[in-house]
């Protein structure tokens, strides 16, 4: 129908479009293939967002909230799309749930599928209780207590080791992960906030809190919560006969090998391609990129397209990506996608 | 000591390589190369510095490296499996090894003058090698944990369709044909002209020894015409 668009996926950047277009006066059906709305940041239960400081389930549980009692907005949970027909103006497309949509122009707010650090077996993930993923941790700290799941004690020393599943040619990742520096300074905040005792390390390639993240998480958790950077990416981590766990790299600016026990090893990992890519480029028949995100359409005058017309995606789908960018990114999508509507609204009168 | 031209044409020499490009593609600074490298946990060496030094263009520092450093490295190759950027760093240690023979660089003659015997032997003998050659027994140096390996090994030997042990016999013996066609490939990659540079002395002996030994095989080549 010309007066609906399809948004597929649920996280914030799909909530923030479907908002969008209910605001601007046209209806909006939601496909999520999840049974739970709010993308990664609710269905991993991630913590205190950068850089708010907001409790994910409170900020992007507003989003939810907002589109869940929007009556301009249909949700289809637990769906995918199986098939898509027409063209801008007219798609038809086929729902896993037996039903049909029929919309002018179709957002793919498909997001990101994070990093299964069992691809880096050296980094001790599966084979050692006390290593854990940033969303691991980030779950920890909803708890409000950190201790090694191994044996529950309270860590002394805990180590997060960046670029986790980014910026390795040896596993085809290519891409930095962009949230990841300034998500894991703000994760050794947190730490020490709930456990004074504990000493948080991290070791670092590059720090890229860029912006406005610089001072607000680079710098204070060095002065405030006594976070140590280590430049040096960790090339191993194995366990010392009394079940700590040890750390191998290089201080690279004393130029010697280390090897350093720690309680707790927290990998900060990446954001990969939606794992579903391949399919959802072939269902809407639309390009990825070299990584295998979303291709971009030519940015500075077809803002948020796919290499499709009436078709537009934002926020993580296109790589990564943050989640007030990926906010922003679902809003200027669901306007283009207004845009196709009002377009032949136009024509028909 | 070097000049600087010096310095720099050793840079140039080794940039010039048609391997370099290949082996070197950048550098993030991670250091995993370093923590991984068995080397530099007994030397003061780091195969990062060495990266470093030529992505940077410090001739000097990189003259410096080839006087001890480069040395160092047991050509093992972890370090190229594991760098992210997917660098080699003990493939430019070699591309650096070879400049520092052709430059005749005294800290090439002195690594290599104490092994004068061996090479003696691998290049007029070879080294030969069949699969039931590498026993444990004979490395200690493998420790304990690879008796687990060699173990799963036969049984592997088993399940793969190719050929594995069928030089168990004839490795031992010396083919005078093979040992003439080593020569002609010692020569036509440049180590006899390595060896010269390095050891003139060795270079004679080995030089004689390879005269002798390719009559001997005319000798039996004209023997099996007589044959016929
Ligand atoms: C450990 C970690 C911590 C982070 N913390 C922060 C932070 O504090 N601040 C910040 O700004 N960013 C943070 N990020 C980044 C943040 O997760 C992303 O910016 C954000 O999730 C992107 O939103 P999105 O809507 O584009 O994608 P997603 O959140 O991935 O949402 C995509 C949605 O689409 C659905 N979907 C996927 N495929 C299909 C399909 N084929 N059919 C139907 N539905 C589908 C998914 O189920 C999901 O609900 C963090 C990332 C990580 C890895
Ligand atoms: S944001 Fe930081 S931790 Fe994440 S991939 Fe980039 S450099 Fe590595
Ligand atoms: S090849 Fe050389 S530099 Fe590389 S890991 Fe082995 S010893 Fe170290
Ligand atoms: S592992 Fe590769 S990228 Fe990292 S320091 Fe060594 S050469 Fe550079």
């Amino acid at each position: 129908m010309q007066d609906t668009v399809l948004i597929v996926g649920a996280g914030p950047a799909g909530l923030s479009a479907a908002s969008t277009v209910t605001a601007s006066g046209y209806k909006a059906v939601v496909v999520e293939k999840e049974e739970i709305l709010g993308g990664a940041p609710i269905i991993s239960g991630y913590a205190k967002l950068v850089p708010s400081g907001e409790w994910a389930k409170d900020a992007i549980g507003r989003m939810v909230s907002r589109v869940e009692e929007d009556s301009g907005v249909t949700i289809h949970k637990g769906a995918k799309v199986e098939s898509l027909d027409g063209e801008v103006g007219s798609f038809t497309a086929k729902l896993s749930n037996g039903e049909t949509v029929t919309a002018g122009a179709i957002v793919l707010a498909t997001g990101f599928t994070h990093f299964d650090s069992i691809n880096k077996p050296e980094w001790g993930f599966g084979t050692f209780e006390d290593v854990l993923t940033t969303t691991q941790m980030e779950q920890m700290v909803s708890t409000g207590k950190i201790a090694c799941p191994s044996d529950g004690r309270v860590p002394e020393r805990v180590a997060i080791l960046l670029c986790v599943g980014s910026r390795d040619r040896q596993i085809g990742r290519e891409w930095c992960s962009k949230i990841c520096c300034t998500v894991s300074a703000n994760l050794a905040m947190e730490i020490k906030e709930i456990s004074p005792e504990t000493d948080v390390f991290i070791y670092y390639m590059d720090i890229r809190t860029f912006g406005l993240y610089e001072d607000k998480f680079y710098w204070k958790s060095q002065e405030e919560f006594k976070t140590k950077f280590v430049k040096a990416r960790i090339a191993e981590v194995t366990a010392s006969p009394d079940g700590r766990l040890l750390v191998k790299g290089e201080d690279t600016l004393v130029k010697r090998p280390i090897i350093i026990p720690f309680d707790i090893v927290v990998h900060a990992i990446g954001m990969d391609p939606n794992e579903d890519n391949p399919e959802i480029a072939k269902v809407f028949g639309i390009g990825l990129e070299k990584h295998g995100f979303i291709e971009r359409a030519e940015h500075y005058t077809n803002t948020c397209g796919t290499t499709r017309r009436g078709i537009y995606s934002c926020g993580a789908a296109y790589g990564p990506e943050t989640i007030d960018d990926s906010i922003s990114q679902g809003a200027a999508a669901a306007s283009r996608a207004v845009a196709d509507l009002n377009a032949l609204v136009q024509k028909a009168s | 000591m070097a000049t600087y031209a010096e310095m720099q044409q050793i840079y140039d020499d080794i940039r010039g390589d048609f391997r370099y490009d290949s082996e070197l593609n950048g550098c993030l600074n991670c250091g995993i190369c370093t923590a991984t490298c068995p080397a530099a946990h007994f030397y003061d060496y780091s195969p990062r510095e060495i990266v470093q030094l030529l992505w940077t263009e410090n001739v000097e520092q990189i003259y410096d490296a080839m006087q001890e450093k480069i040395w160092a490295c047991a050509q093992c190759m972890t370090c190229a499996a594991r760098c992210p950027f997917k660098n080699s760093p003990g493939g430019l240690v070699a591309i650096m090894r070879e400049v520092a023979i052709k430059h005749e660089m005294q800290s090439a003659k002195d690594v290599l003058r104490p092994f004068g015997r061996v090479m003696l032997k691998l290049i007029t003998t070879g080294n030969q090698l069949s699969p039931d050659m590498i026993q444990p027994d004979h490395f200690p140096d493998w420790g304990p944990n690879i008796q687990k390996v060699e173990g799963d090994l036969s049984v592997l030997r088993k399940a793969i369709p190719v050929k594995t042990l069928q030089t168990v016999e004839t490795a031992w013996e010396v083919s005078l044909k093979t040992s003439v066609e080593m020569y002609t490939i010692w020569e036509m990659t440049g180590v006899m002209k390595s060896l010269e540079l390095m050891d003139e002395n060795l270079f004679d002996v080995i030089e004689d020894f390879i005269d002798e030994k390719r009559e001997e095989y005319e000798e039996w080549l004209e023997e099996q015409e007589d044959e016929d």
